[in-house]
């Protein structure tokens, strides 16, 4: 009876023991979820700022010249010279193309240029890079002048400007609002692997003409530079001082093909 | 500064020399134009085209004016120097001739190409042209000519293309004016320089030269009157704005 009486000793220990566990897992737990709050917190922040670096990226690319790796392919017409008969053709391609209009200008003329370096092409030309930059200017193009009175001199010397229009009224006018005039900046080292000749040069010009026409109207004039100079020939011909007006490139003479007389 | 600007008495317009061309073979000189082949450039190709015309047009009663009858041309202005395009534009416009022919050649393609100036028509020619612009008053006459000549390349069998094109001095020529281009007869570069094949391309521009000879027209011209006042109005404008 009295064994019976006495406490156990190892029987006691297990249930204090229990409750300090409970005890212990109770705070474990609530770090455990203090810290899985935390790894929560930090990865919906990671993915955020992961999300805004992206975003950032894929509009600094945008804004590069050639770009299109990260932008959706479109379908662009390319009018495609043939040496043979001297004409211009329309032919679609599927192209990614960057946004910006002076980019996709740029992007639009290498894949043409790229084309006619291909072997068997119909219009063939040196490989490389061709274009350096295209600038986009609104029209009409204005000059300034300088004011030199005292008064539209301010203090650091700097003189008030007064906008001046061409001085030919036709020239250098928009046909619609919102025309601009591309400035063309091609590389010496492709001009001046261009062949020569009248016909082999004008229709390298107006096939590039006519690309723009068909994929930006709102390029209404072009003109051409060479390592951003002035230069008279494309390769000995073709007139590379004037401004030429984009339109369709595919009627030999602007729509007026003549008609021989007496055939 | 007005008074600088006062118009002159405005000359009466010269007739056309029906029975005048003027030959343009291009480059020349340092300029040797396009290879069209190993042994071949284009000023060589140029002036043989242009004698072989020079003859055809001679025996058909026509004064034929060159600029160049060597491979190096002489510039008229004194001091001398080669002949720039536009000395070659003033000999052309001069001459006041029933058509100007600018000679090319290239290795590209086969045939004639056959272009004049790319520039949108103007309806009367000022009296004093712009020399950029020049030739828009004679754009109907060209496109005329440029079907005259088209008609009998075909006749002969020549391949042909035809267009319009940006290749100076065209732009300054006051005549019907077209740019003539000699391509290769056959896939043979070197078949440019048959003479035969020139033989028949000059024949026929020489025979459609005979019929257009009573076709040509000079263009109306634009009233003097309102061309100073314009010109008058442009300078003042200019004048207004400079600093």
């Amino acid at each position: 009876m009295s064994n019976q009486l006495q406490p156990n000793p190892r029987s006691a220990q297990p249930v204090s023991h229990h409750v300090a566990i409970q005890k212990i897992q109770r705070r474990q737990r609530i770090v455990f979820w203090c810290l899985m709050l935390c790894i929560l917190a930090m990865g919906l922040l990671l993915a955020v700022e992961r999300h805004r670096e992206r975003q950032r990226i894929e509009a600094l690319a945008e804004q590069m010249p050639i770009d299109a790796p990260t932008a959706v392919a479109e379908t662009v017409t390319l009018d495609l010279a043939n040496d043979q008969d001297g004409t211009i053709h329309p032919e679609t391609r599927q192209i990614a193309l960057p946004q910006a209009v002076n980019a996709r200008a740029r992007a639009l003329i290498d894949h043409l240029l790229a084309e006619y370096a291909l072997p068997g092409s119909a219009h063939s030309l040196p490989p490389g890079s061709a274009v350096a930059e295209v600038f986009l200017l609104p029209l009409p193009v204005m000059g300034y002048v300088s004011d030199s009175s005292s008064s539209a001199t301010n203090t650091a010397g700097y003189r008030a400007t007064t906008p001046v229009p061409p001085d030919d009224p036709s020239a250098l006018q928009p046909q619609h609002p919102g025309g601009e005039l591309a400035v063309i900046d091609l590389r010496s080292s492709w001009v001046n692997q261009h062949p020569s000749g009248v016909e082999v040069e004008s229709l390298t010009l107006r096939s590039i003409l006519g690309t723009l026409h068909r994929n930006l109207p709102q390029i209404e004039q072009v003109r051409f530079l060479v390592d951003g100079q002035a230069r008279e020939t494309l390769a000995g011909h073709a007139d590379l001082l004037r401004t030429y007006p984009v339109r369709d490139a595919t009627s030999p003479t602007g729509g007026e093909e003549p008609k021989p007389a007496n055939p | 500064m007005a008074s600088s600007l006062t118009p002159s008495p405005i000359p009466a317009p010269i007739a056309i020399q029906r029975r005048v061309i003027v030959l343009d073979p291009a480059h020349g000189g340092s300029d040797s134009g396009a290879q069209i082949s190993d042994t071949t450039v284009e000023k060589d190709v140029t002036l043989a085209l242009a004698f072989r015309l020079r003859a055809m047009l001679t025996a058909r009663g026509f004064t034929v004016v060159m600029t160049r009858d060597s491979d190096s041309p002489a510039s008229p202005a004194p001091g001398g120097g080669s002949l720039s395009l536009n000395d070659r534009a003033g000999v052309a416009n001069h001459a006041h001739a029933a058509a100007c022919l600018v000679l090319h050649a290239s290795s590209s393609g086969d045939g004639v190409h056959l272009y004049r100036a790319d520039l949108d028509a103007a309806s009367a020619e000022p009296s004093v042209p712009p020399w950029l612009t020049a030739q828009a008053a004679w754009i109907p006459q060209s496109r005329l000519l440029q079907r005259e000549i088209a008609g009998a390349l075909m006749r002969s069998s020549i391949p042909l293309v035809v267009g319009a094109v940006s290749v100076r001095p065209m732009d300054s020529l006051t005549c019907p004016a077209l740019i003539v281009e000699l391509a290769p007869a056959d896939e043979d570069a070197d078949s440019i320089n048959r003479t035969d094949y020139q033989q028949q391309v000059a024949r026929a521009i020489a025979g459609a030269l005979l019929v257009w000879e009573g076709q040509v027209q000079a263009p109306p011209q634009r009233s003097g009157a309102s061309v100073t006042q314009a010109t008058l109005a442009r300078h003042s404008g200019r004048t207004a704005v400079q600093p």
